[in-house]
C-alpha cells in the first residue's frame, strides 16, 4: 500500500535571502542607533520627561545632540524614517517635540547631503526648533507645518517651509534665508542679527529685530 | 476555452501547503486585470494568458498568477479583518477612500509577491518582466528590481524606490506602519493616476472575501473602533461591496428619521460578540393522574379502580387488585424561551448611539440577539417623551434589521414612559427587558406598573443615580424583577436575562 503521507516526506520550504533582507537589516541598525542616541538625549535633558526651552537649555541640548550623533553614518531617508518613528510609541516612547526638533536639526546639520527634504504632511507631529543653526550651504525643505522656534539661530543655510510656522520663527538668526509659504506666528525674527525671512502668508507679529529683513507677502515689514 | 493543467494546480497547492481552495478556472474577463478572485474561486483572464504566453511559457505564467492569488489567502491579507486594518491605516494618511483602496491593493501585492519570491521560489519576476506596465506598475517593478535583485526591464524612479525599499514588507507585525509609509510615499503618484481604470495589474481585492470572513472582519472592526462614527466612516467606504454581500439592505437610506446602516451594523456586530445568559421558562406538569401500579383491594377502597384483568374476575379483598394513580410526567408547558419586549430609553440624558457607544443600545442589542437565537420574537418600545409622541413601537418580529433600526433610534428629548403603551404588546409569557438611566419624569407610574405585572423583567440601569436606587428599593420585594447596573462595557455580559429570584430560592 502506498504511504498516503509520502508527499510530505522531506518536504521543507526553501528559505532564500533576497536583497530586501539586507536593506532592512542595515536600515534597522541605523535606526536603532538613531533611536538610542535620541533616548540618551532625553535622559540627559529631560530627566522628569519635561523639557523647558530656555537660551541655555537649547544650547546645551544641541551640544549633547551633536555629541550623541558623532561618527554616525546615516542618510536623508534615515532622518525621514526617524520622523515616522516619532509617531510610533512602541519604538520611541518619549517623543518630546522640542528635543526631537533639535535632534533632527543636529542630524540635518551634520549630514553629507546639501539638500534635505522632509515631508511632515499627514503626520500627527508638530516639531519645534527645526532648522536650528542650519549652516551655510545647506538647504532644508519641509513639507507641512512646523511649530515654534523654527529656524532659530540660522547660520547661513536656507530653510523652506511649505506650510505654516509657529511663534519665534527665525529668532536670533545670524544669516541665511527662511521662506514660509503660509503664515507665521508672533515674535517673528526676535533678536535676529542678520539674514532674511520671507513669509508668503500672514505674520501674526514681528519681534524686536536688530538686523536683517522680514518680508510679508512680498512687502518689507522690518526694518 | 483554455484549461489549467491539473499537475500545475497540484504543484502549486503543495508549494503553498495545500490551501483549501477550489480548482482555478480560466475565463474571458472584461477588465485589464489578469486575475479575478471571487470568494475563494480564482479566475485567470484568458486574454492576459494568451498575450503573456507570447513572451514566456504559459505554464510559468499560470504558476505565477496562482502563486500570487493563493498568497492573498495564505499570507496577506489572510482575512477581511486584516484588509480593513490595512485600509484604515492607509486612509489615515491619504484621507481619500479611492487612494486608500488603491494604496492597500498595491501594498498587499508587494507583500504577497515578495513573500512568494522569497519563500516559494515563484515565477512572478518573469511575469512582471514581460507584462504591460502603467506608471505605477513601473514604479513597483523598479522597487521589485531592488528588493528582489532581479532585472525587470525598468529604469528610473530612484527617489521613490529609495524610500519604498526601506519598508519591511514581509514582517506581519510591521504592516500597519509599513502601509502608512507606503501610502505617504506613493500618495502624489496615486493622486495623479486616480482616473486610470484598474487599481492593480492583478485586479482589486474586494471580492476576495467570503460572507463569513466579512462578518468576522466587521465584528473585529466594531470592537476596535473608538466610536460608531469611526466604524461608520470605514464601513461606508465599502458600501457597494457590503451591499453585494447582503450586509446593506436596499431600503435603508441616510435621510431624516432613518438610521444609518453603518450604525446598525456597528451595534449588531458588537452585540454578536457578547453572549447573554438566558433562563428559559421552567416546565410545568399538567396535574393529571394516571394508573401507575397495582395494590390489593380492601373493603374501604373505591371499586371503580379495580383492574379486572389482573384480578382474574374475582372480587375478594386481598386477591382483587386496584390501580394506584400518580401524577404523570405529561407536561402542560414545556421549558421554553418566551418573546421579549425591549423597553429602551432614548431621552436626552442617554448617550446618542450615533456619536458614541451607547451601552443602552448595546445592552438591548445583546438581549435581542439572545432571544432571536432561541427563535423567539422581539418587540421594541423606544421612548423619550412618550406623552408628546417621542416614542417608537415595533410589534413582535424576528426581523433583525427592523429591531436594530428601532433600537438605534434616538429622540433626545424628555423622559416619559406611558405604561398604557406597553399594554399594546401584551401577550402570554412575555419577558420584558427594560434599559434606562431611570431618570423618568413619571417615575412612580413606572414603578407601580412594574409592581403589578407578573412577567419576568430584566431591568438595567445605566450609571448610578438616586433614581436607580429608588427603583431598586421599590421593586426589591418583587421576585420577577432582576436589576442590573451597567457602568462600563464589561458589565453587559454579566446580565442574565429572565433570571427570576424565585428560581434561586428553589435551588437553595
Amino acid at each position: 500500500m502506498k504511504n498516503p503521507f509520502f508527499e510530505f516526506k522531506d518536504f521543507r520550504p526553501k528559505k532564500r535571502e533576497i536583497p530586501l533582507d539586507k536593506i532592512i537589516a542595515s536600515k534597522e541598525k541605523v535606526m536603532d542607533a538613531l533611536i538610542k542616541a535620541y533616548d540618551r538625549l532625553v535622559e540627559q535633558e529631560a530627566k522628569e520627561l519635561v523639557w523647558l526651552v530656555s537660551y541655555h537649555s537649547v544650547i546645551r541640548a544641541y551640544a549633547n545632540a551633536e555629541k550623541s550623533i558623532k561618527d554616525m553614518q546615516y542618510g536623508v531617508e534615515d532622518i525621514e524614517e526617524f520622523l515616522f518613528e516619532i509617531e510610533n510609541p512602541s519604538r520611541l516612547p518619549y517623543p518630546i517635540m522640542g528635543l526631537c526638533g533639535l535632534y533632527i536639526s543636529a542630524l540635518c546639520n551634520h549630514i553629507k547631503e546639501k539638500e534635505i527634504v522632509l515631508d511632515l504632511q499627514n503626520k500627527n507631529i508638530n516639531l519645534h526648533l527645526l532648522g536650528y543653526r542650519l549652516p551655510k550651504g545647506k538647504r532644508l525643505i519641509v513639507y507641512g507645518d512646523l511649530g515654534d522656534f523654527t529656524g532659530i539661530g540660522l547660520n547661513g543655510g536656507e530653510l523652506l517651509v511649505e506650510g505654516n510656522a509657529g511663534n519665534w520663527t527665525g529668532a536670533g538668526m545670524r544669516m541665511g534665508k527662511i521662506v514660509v509659504k503660509k503664515n507665521v506666528g508672533r515674535r517673528t525674527g526676535e533678536d535676529m542679527v542678520g539674514g532674511e525671512i520671507y513669509v508668503e502668508g500672514k505674520i501674526l507679529g514681528v519681534g524686536n529685530v536688530r538686523y536683517g529683513r522680514i518680508y510679508e507677502k512680498g512687502g518689507i515689514v522690518s526694518p | 476555452m483554455k484549461q489549467i493543467p491539473k499537475s500545475t494546480w497540484i504543484k502549486i497547492r503543495k508549494k503553498h501547503f495545500f490551501p483549501p481552495l477550489p480548482f482555478p478556472k480560466v475565463k474571458k474577463g472584461q477588465e485589464r486585470a489578469a486575475l479575478e478572485i471571487k470568494d475563494k474561486q480564482i479566475y485567470i483572464d484568458e486574454n492576459f494568458l494568451s498575450q503573456i504566453s507570447k513572451k514566456m511559457q504559459e505554464n510559468d505564467a499560470i504558476e505565477a498568477l496562482l502563486d500570487h492569488a493563493i498568497a492573498h489567502y495564505t499570507f496577506c491579507p489572510w482575512d477581511f479583518a486584516t484588509y480593513l486594518k490595512l485600509y484604515a491605516e492607509a486612509k489615515k494618511v491619504s484621507k481619500d477612500k479611492d487612494i486608500a483602496k488603491r494604496a492597500t491593493d498595491y501594498f498587499m501585492d508587494v507583500v504577497v509577491d515578495t513573500y512568494c519570491v522569497k519563500e516559494k521560489e515563484s515565477n512572478i519576476p518573469s511575469l512582471y518582466k514581460y507584462m504591460e506596465k502603467g506608471k505605477i506598475e513601473q514604479v513597483m517593478c523598479a522597487l521589485y528590481q531592488k528588493i528582489w535583485g532581479k532585472d525587470l526591464n525598468v529604469s528610473g524612479f530612484d527617489e521613490l524606490v529609495r524610500k519604498l525599499m526601506r519598508i519591511p514588507y514581509i514582517n506581519k507585525k510591521r504592516w500597519k506602519e509599513g502601509i502608512r509609509r507606503f501610502t505617504h510615499i506613493l500618495k502624489p503618484l496615486l493622486e495623479e493616476q486616480i482616473y486610470q481604470p484598474a487599481s492593480s495589474p492583478f485586479g482589486g481585492h474586494r471580492s476576495l472575501f467570503s460572507k463569513d470572513s466579512i462578518d468576522k472582519g466587521l465584528m473585529e472592526l466594531a470592537l476596535s473602533s473608538s466610536s460608531p462614527q469611526a466604524f461608520g466612516e470605514l464601513v461606508n467606504d465599502f458600501k457597494e461591496e457590503l451591499k453585494e454581500k447582503g450586509f446593506f439592505g436596499n431600503e435603508v437610506g441616510r435621510g431624516r428619521g432613518q438610521e444609518s446602516m453603518a450604525n446598525i451594523l456597528y451595534y449588531m456586530k458588537l452585540a454578536q460578540r457578547y453572549t447573554l445568559s438566558l433562563k428559559k421558562l421552567p416546565e410545568k406538569k399538567s396535574g393529571s393522574i394516571y394508573p401507575h401500579s397495582h395494590s390489593p383491594w380492601e373493603i374501604e377502597k373505591p371499586y371503580q379502580d379495580i383492574d379486572i384483568w389482573t384480578s382474574f374476575g374475582k372480587f375478594l379483598p386481598g386477591l382483587t387488585q386496584v390501580w394506584n394513580r400518580r401524577e404523570g410526567e405529561i407536561l402542560y408547558l414545556e421549558e421554553k424561551v418566551p418573546n421579549c419586549l425591549i423597553i429602551i430609553d432614548s431621552s436626552g440624558s442617554m448617550t446618542d448611539p450615533r456619536r458614541n457607544l451607547s451601552y443602552a443600545v448595546l445592552g438591548a442589542a445583546c438581549a435581542c440577539e439572545a432571544y432571536l437565537k432561541h427563535g423567539s420574537k422581539v418587540a421594541v418600545y423606544n421612548f423619550s417623551d412618550a406623552e408628546v409622541g417621542g416614542k417608537y413601537l415595533l410589534p413582535f418580529t424576528q426581523d433583525r434589521i427592523a429591531i436594530y433600526k428601532s433600537l438605534c433610534k434616538y429622540f433626545g428629548g424628555g423622559t416619559y414612559l406611558r405604561p398604557t403603551d406597553i399594554k399594546f404588546f401584551e401577550c402570554d409569557d412575555m419577558d420584558i427587558f427594560f434599559i434606562t438611566d431611570m431618570k423618568i419624569s413619571n417615575f412612580s407610574d413606572v414603578v407601580s406598573y412594574f409592581n403589578n405585572i407578573e412577567n419576568r423583567v430584566t431591568a438595567v440601569h445605566i450609571g448610578e443615580s438616586i433614581h436607580s436606587q429608588r427603583f431598586a428599593l421599590s421593586v426589591s420585594k418583587k421576585n420577577n424583577i432582576s436589576l442590573y447596573h451597567v457602568q462600563k462595557r464589561e458589565d453587559i455580559p454579566k446580565i442574565v436575562l429572565g433570571k427570576v429570584k424565585e428560581y434561586l430560592h428553589q435551588a437553595f
